[in-house]
């Protein structure tokens, strides 16, 4: 074929453009590290690197999210901790003051100790995070969650929500608990309770004391159910006893009371000592029904301490209320713990699912790498391979230019 | 003494030689220019030889070869040259939509963890903008593409109009010259093929040669753009179906401009152009916008079922670009349409605009996707709307309708561009469900959950849907610059084949010229034996 001069020149040119446009290319995915540049490098590996890295993005979100989480249960768990430990002293304290040989004063002074308590279990359950959130009160956390009444009382003001946190793909935690599920809950298994008070809700003007009610018959078919033992005294002073529903409803016939025998009624057994009056009620219920309220406790231990004790039915109000107190502390105590213990579970699962993490991370750092980020080995060779073209088509061009006739005439 | 005439007559013919190689070799790099020789004949009873003219070495077939070559590797040379803007729009990995959509839920996370922390809030506040002003941003540099695209075209038809105009004018003189001396100039002809080869890398056409030698040039449905000394002109015009688009017009013998198809011109400049605006451009807007407003109503969904941290009910979060309806210019009724996005039909939302037409005798429309051909039908239901694509287009007065009428529905187009956070104040976040409370992150978690729900399309999340707008625009990117090398090198062969015929080499030219010397000095040699063999007749005594 014959040749034109500007075929030559433009066939060197062509091939030096082109050596130098892929030397150039190579020199820019070695100055950048990456082999995939612009989406149309490798479209595919380009649009899987867009996905590994919102997978990317999402797990350190969800890292975040457990930092957070970490972050509150882990304040929590601190406060149930200080909780736990005031009202092992409130028991404590209860023990004391049952000693029957203590004098009105002895049991004041308890009741300042027993004070303050109460004082500080009130402090921690309106305990704040960092920010001045509240923990125990649910959603509403910007104001004190417990708050005392005008009569003395302390009233929760929070609600029962708890708040979630999503701390992986399909993994919604709870990151608090709120206050009636730490202070006003007993666990289900906290047995039984007997307390003496009316069903008008004033206190007994007989002597009676109670001991139990411990379980003797768990397959009595009435066994787990609630009632009553209201007494009647007649005007001979004759005390008896009837069994009742917590309506009202007669389970058991009245029968004759005396002081120091075991009362029995579904399963249950409770000793009874001293007199009763005319009208006075024995209460027997799962303690979570009967007063689950921490803060309800210490009032009434409070109440009880502060009270002289001068007539033999105040005396009993003390022994029974106390005893019931106890029972009561031992049960919130039951309950902070189990808190306590779903409060490390849950920290130990987010210990779990970091190192997952981690690893996931790890992998997708990796994928990514391999779609988008440069071989140098290859690249470099490939680089020596281009420049060696790129200096053989100068070279050719130069020898080529030198080829001339016209040089020669 | 005929020996002096054949000698001069080989004088004369050498000296023209000469001028010929100084010719080829002084033209050696004009664009255009075809190599020319010498034809040479013996003069009747050996009289000598006598210069039949100069050839210009050409072939019309290669030609005609190379230009719709070039034709296509200026059409693909165009499209790469814009699809690279996009394409490196979407190279930076950190600036992209993707990391700012992450960025966004991130702040929906932390906000979960911390639904009353003021600054958790200020940070989705902050992310949302950032990601709004990025839509914004990303659709206002495929706009400025779409309106330097239409300076462009404009420009392009002036240079079209104007190679035309002048082809016309070379086609006179052609004529003329060849009807004067039988045979145009050399460089005239030249002239034109070179205006033609530029015209064929600005617009496919095809050229036919008539008797008179003139170039009759028409377009690939036909029309002519030249005709002898004739050129008609192209003007660019609103498109009659979306005053928006800029269209290629020709203006008949009557004067009337007629829209052109964008399919008419498929090679050139031109051409590239308008396929890059219809394959690529509009595409990726439409895709771009098909994201915001799945974004937009998927969050704007979640939050106004939520609860601000004043107790009132969220609001929407993001405002949008509206789609858009354009009734056909050339419609016969005067009834008024108008189209707003179906939010209970979300999934159903494509990033295809859509073509409506009206059927008098079934009383219903025909609804056609612009994108894949696929069409539907469907009537008005009894508050005259019509319900497709993720859209509502509610008829004003359907007895204002006439047969035939079209109007084009762009669902997405514009939504990017109107993409807006309009959430400024913190409290104003609805992080709580309908329960309320300072410290409710349900909502929070419901907006973080969208993250992976498949709310583009009903098929993908949004960040797939952003990745598969990167593969796609990669891909075509990829597949533009395959044949765009392929067209190229196909191009760079008919070239080379072309200069083999009709380009100069200097070497040969240089042999020419010791040649031509030779040549030169042979038929001197005839005369001054001719003189001397006249000096010997003179001589004799």
């Amino acid at each position: 074929m014959r040749i034109s001069t500007q075929t030559l020149y433009a066939q060197s040119m062509r091939s030096m453009n082109q050596q130098q446009a892929d030397l150039s290319h190579v020199g820019q995915q070695i100055a950048s590290g990456q082999r995939v540049m612009r989406p149309s490098d490798d479209p595919q590996a380009a649009s899987r690197a867009v996905q590994v890295s919102q997978a990317q993005a999402i797990t350190s979100q969800y890292t975040d999210s457990r930092v957070s989480a970490r972050n509150a249960l882990s304040m929590e768990e601190s406060v149930l901790n200080s909780v736990g430990d005031a009202v092992t002293s409130a028991k404590t304290l209860m023990l004391e003051a049952a000693n029957g040989t203590l004098t009105d004063a002895d049991r004041a002074s308890i009741a300042s100790q027993l004070q303050g308590i109460y004082q500080t279990v009130i402090g921690q359950a309106n305990a704040t995070d960092g920010n001045g959130r509240y923990l125990f009160g649910g959603y509403q956390d910007k104001s004190a969650p417990f708050v005392t009444d005008a009569s003395g009382n302390v009233q929760y003001v929070g609600d029962t929500n708890t708040r979630q946190q999503q701390i992986d793909a399909s993994r919604l935690m709870s990151v608090d608990d709120n206050g009636v599920s730490v202070f006003q809950s007993a666990q289900g298994a906290s047995g039984f309770m007997a307390v003496a008070v009316k069903s008008d809700g004033t206190a007994n003007a007989g002597s009676v004391t109670i001991k139990g009610p411990e379980v003797v018959d768990t397959s009595d078919p009435a066994y787990g159910t609630p009632f009553k033992i209201a007494f009647a005294v007649d005007a001979s002073g004759s005390a008896t006893y009837t069994i009742e529903d917590t309506t009202g409803a007669v389970l058991q016939p009245p029968q004759a009371y005396t002081s120091g025998q075991p009362v029995t009624y579904g399963g249950q057994s409770l000793t009874l000592t001293g007199a009763p009056a005319d009208g006075d009620e024995i209460k027997v219920d799962q303690a979570k029904n009967l007063n689950p309220d921490l803060f309800k406790t210490f009032e009434k231990a409070l109440a009880i301490l502060k009270q002289p004790v001068d007539t033999p039915a105040k005396q009993a109000a003390l022994q029974n209320t106390l005893g019931n107190a106890m029972t009561e502390f031992d049960n919130s105590l039951d309950n902070v713990l189990m808190v306590r213990a779903s409060v490390g579970s849950r920290l130990n699962e987010l210990d779990v699912v970091d190192k997952v993490a981690s690893n996931r991370q790890l992998n997708y750092a990796q994928t990514k790498s391999d779609l988008v980020d440069l071989d140098y080995n290859s690249a470099i060779s490939e680089y020596s391979l281009r420049s060696v073209g790129l200096q053989a088509a100068q070279k050719a061009f130069i020898s080529m230019k030198q080829m001339n006739l016209f040089d020669l005439l | 003494m005929s020996i002096f005439s054949i000698g001069l007559s080989g004088l004369n013919a050498a000296s023209a030689a000469f001028n010929t190689a100084s010719n080829n070799i002084s033209n050696v790099y004009t664009p255009g220019y075809n190599r020319q020789v010498l034809d040479l004949a013996e003069l009747p009873a050996a009289q000598g030889v006598d210069v039949q003219g100069i050839q210009r070495q050409f072939d019309s077939y290669i030609a005609q070869q190379l230009n719709n070559a070039n034709s296509k590797t200026s059409a693909l040379d165009t499209y790469q040259t814009q699809v690279s803007q996009i394409d490196n729009l979407l190279a930076d990995q950190d600036s992209g939509l993707a990391p700012l959509m992450q960025k966004f839920f991130s702040s929906v996370s932390d906000l979960a963890s911390s639904p009353s922390d003021p600054a958790a809030r200020q940070g989705v506040i902050g992310t949302a903008d950032t990601l709004s002003a990025q839509f914004r941003s990303f659709d206002s540099y495929l706009s400025d593409m779409a309106s330097g695209l239409d300076g462009q075209l404009q420009d392009e038809v002036t240079q079209i109009n104007n190679t035309a105009k002048q082809i016309a004018g070379l086609n006179t003189q052609i004529a003329l010259a060849k009807a004067k001396q039988g045979q145009a100039p050399n460089s005239l002809l030249d002239q034109r093929d070179q205006l033609v080869a530029d015209l064929s890398k600005r617009v496919n056409v095809r050229v036919s040669q008539q008797d008179s030698g003139s170039y009759n040039i028409s377009f690939g449905n036909g029309q002519p753009l030249v005709s002898g000394g004739k050129q008609f002109d192209l003007a660019t015009m609103p498109s009659a179906a979306d005053p928006t688009r800029t269209s290629i017009g020709y203006r008949d013998a009557a004067g009337n401009l007629v829209e052109m198809q964008d399919s008419t011109f498929s090679g050139g400049t031109l051409g590239g152009l308008l396929t890059f605006r219809d394959e690529t451009l509009n595409p990726t807007r439409n895709k771009l916008g098909q994201l915001a407003v799945s974004f937009a109503e998927g969050i704007n969904a979640v939050h106004s079922a939520g609860v601000d941290l004043n107790g009132d009910a969220g609001g929407n979060m993001f405002a949008l670009g509206q789609p858009m309806l354009y009734a056909n210019s050339r419609n016969a009724g005067t009834a008024t349409l108008s189209v707003a996005f179906d939010p209970a039909n979300a999934s159903q939302l494509t990033a295809s605009d859509y073509d409506v037409r009206y059927d008098a005798a079934s009383g219903g429309f025909k609804i056609t996707r612009i994108d894949t051909g696929e069409s539907t039908t469907a009537t008005l239901d009894a508050s005259n709307q019509l319900s497709f694509g993720g859209v509502k287009v509610t008829v004003d007065d359907p007895t204002k309708l006439a047969d035939g009428d079209r109007f084009q529905v762009q669902p997405t187009r514009i939504a990017a561009a109107g993409f807006q956070n309009i959430i400024g104040d913190p409290a104003k976040i609805a992080a709580a469900d309908t329960t309320g409370g300072s410290g409710n992150n349900k909502n929070a978690l419901a907006l973080e959950n969208l993250q992976t729900q498949s709310l583009v399309g009903g098929t993908a999340s949004f960040n797939q849907a952003y990745a598969s707008l990167v593969g796609d625009v990669g891909n075509r990117t990829n597949i533009v610059q395959v044949n765009l090398k392929a067209q190229q090198s196909l191009s760079d062969q008919l070239t080379d084949v072309q200069q083999s015929q009709s380009g100069v080499n200097l070497d040969e030219e240089a042999a020419n010229l010791i040649r031509y010397q030779q040549y030169y000095q042979a038929n001197a040699k005839v005369i001054q034996t001719g003189s001397t063999i006249l000096d010997a007749i003179l001589g004799l005594r």
